[in-house]
């Protein structure tokens, strides 16, 4: 099953560790917040982002279930 | 120097107490984590009589889990130490600042001052944190000798944090000043201001302390003062005079506890970072030489520093539900002390941790905490580093550490207090 991932934008300080971890799924834009760039995760990614859930500092990062 | 406190000997694994400055003086904690980590991962201290008992978590897991919890491990009844067992008269206050605030109102206040910690912000102040590293540079070039610690590493940070609150220059030593009493306290060095018999004494500490945040606090209620008859909208402390949460203005009890972490959390840690830095790079000629020769390894190389030194030795949670963590139990009520130091030197997370590498990757170190609490300067600090090591290198190549650093007796502060440098004048 498809997942989609999601960033609490109440939390995220744009420290990008998501982009450098999944530069596929995450994105930097102009307001300083990470914004996910696909709405399911293709299942090769999931790795990538399961670890740029762990390394985020700010903890923003979550899986939608 | 004072004698060894009795309670600083008690029984602990392998006769190791973290509650002893001197232990993190004479720089000899990492053996005493590395021992730690192997026989006693989740070990109580049982405190002293003045003391309260904590649980000690030196496993890189335990102390994330512990960080992604907040909720459950709280920082509002102390982060520093495992607290008195009874606090002195007069020195429980209503204000607090967000270090030392839970969910949810944690969040709110912090997104107040965030937007001037933004990787944007950071960016936009890189060229004016150039400037001042030069300046401060300047003041050294024509000799071929220094004391690093008080006119280079303490200068920066003291600099970037003074400005972006607004302070006049005039005003700076008396904040590094404090800054030393504040998270010094227990370093005789620091406090001058006790009646002589007190130095060297617990007292003597909790007197330097008091003391310095008595006059840090009535220093920035003064600012506060001036702000309000002359606004002002550049700076933190303007920015802080005008915020509300839920609706409310901040009080000013709220706004000089901010402004107060802002100085503390702001000096001390870089200065050091940079301190231990230099050591670092001293001690490890060939990683310095590669950082010499490739000046782009400078990102992971600050990195490499921060797990390195961990400026920070550790942050205090306390628990409100019974929890297990790796098979022990910790009870509601309980302190628990997250030892950074030793996260970042987990054998089960770092390969090779006991080598400095300034290309490690990945590099997911802690020192800056995680989640809730993460380092609001953490951007800052590492500019700072960086923009530090990238004008020293290039302007002093050959500095180097003359003599023994000397260590700030504190199991707090991974601090260095003097180091001895010398280095080719700039002609
Ligand atoms: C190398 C330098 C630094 C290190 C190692 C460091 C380390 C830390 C750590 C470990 C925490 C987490 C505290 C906790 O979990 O309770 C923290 C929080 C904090 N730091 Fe830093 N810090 C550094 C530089 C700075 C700078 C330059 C500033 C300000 C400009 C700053 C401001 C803060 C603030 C305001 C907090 C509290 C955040 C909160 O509770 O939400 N720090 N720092
Ligand atoms: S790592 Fe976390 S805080 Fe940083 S940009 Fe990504 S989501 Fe935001």
């Amino acid at each position: 099953m498809a997942r989609q991932v999601e960033v609490d934008h109440n939390r995220c300080e744009g420290h990008g560790k998501c982009v450098l971890a999944a530069p596929e799924v995450f994105e930097h834009r102009e307001d300083d917040l990470s914004h996910v760039l696909v709405d399911d995760v293709p299942e090769a990614l999931v790795t990538k982002v399961d670890r740029a859930i762990r390394v985020c500092p700010r903890q923003a990062i979550a899986w939608r279930d | 120097m004072a004698p060894i406190s009795p309670e600083a000997l008690s029984a602990l694994p392998s006769g190791i107490n973290l509650l002893e400055g001197r232990l993190f003086q004479a720089n000899q904690m990492h053996e005493a984590f590395r021992v730690l980590r192997a026989e006693a991962p989740v070990h109580w201290n049982p405190g002293t009589d003045r003391f309260n008992g904590f649980w000690s978590l030196v496993k890189y897991e335990d102390i994330l889990h512990v960080s992604k919890h907040p909720e459950i491990f709280i920082s509002s009844k102390g982060i520093g130490g495992s607290g008195l067992r009874e606090t002195p008269p007069g020195q429980s206050g209503g204000s607090s600042s967000i270090i030392t605030m839970d969910p949810p109102r944690h969040v709110k206040m912090r997104r107040l001052v965030n937007k001037g910690f933004t990787p944007r912000a950071v960016l936009q102040l890189e060229p004016k944190i150039r400037e001042i590293t030069n300046t401060i540079l300047n003041r050294i070039a024509h000799r071929d000798s220094c004391d690093f610690v008080l006119e280079v590493s303490s200068q920066l940070p003291l600099a970037v944090i003074c400005g972006m609150m607004g302070l006049e220059e005039e005003h700076w030593p008396l904040m590094f000043d404090l800054t030393n009493q504040i998270l010094g306290s227990g370093d005789a060095e620091y406090q001058a201001r006790v009646a002589p018999d007190k130095v060297g004494t617990f007292e003597g500490a909790t007197l330097t302390a008091a003391d310095g945040n008595r006059r840090m606090n009535g220093f920035f209620r003064e600012i506060l003062e001036g702000r309000r008859i002359h606004p002002r909208d550049d700076d933190m402390v303007s920015i802080l005079l005008e915020s509300e949460v839920d609706g409310e203005r901040l009080t000013e009890g709220d706004i000089v506890a901010f402004c107060n972490l802002l100085v503390v959390a702001g000096n001390e840690t870089t200065r050091n970072a940079i301190s231990g830095g230099l050591i670092a790079l001293c001690e490890h000629a060939e990683e310095r030489a590669r950082l010499q020769d490739q000046p782009d390894l400078m990102p992971t190389a600050v990195e490499e520093i921060l797990r390195w030194t961990s400026p920070l030795h550790h942050m205090t949670r306390e628990a409100t539900e019974d929890q297990v963590i790796r098979g022990t139990e910790i009870k509601a009520g309980e302190k628990v002390m997250m030892w950074y130091p030793s996260a970042n030197r987990d054998e089960d997370i770092f390969d090779d941790p006991y080598h400095f590498d300034i290309t490690r990757d990945p590099n997911d170190h802690l020192a800056f905490g995680f989640g809730e609490h993460f380092c609001l300067g953490a951007g800052f600090a590492r500019a700072e580093v960086r923009i530090m090591f990238e004008e020293l290198l290039r302007r002093f190549p050959d500095i180097r550490v003359t003599g023994e650093p000397e260590r700030l007796r504190s199991n707090f502060i991974n601090g260095v207090k003097h180091l001895p440098v010398t280095f080719t004048p700039e002609r």
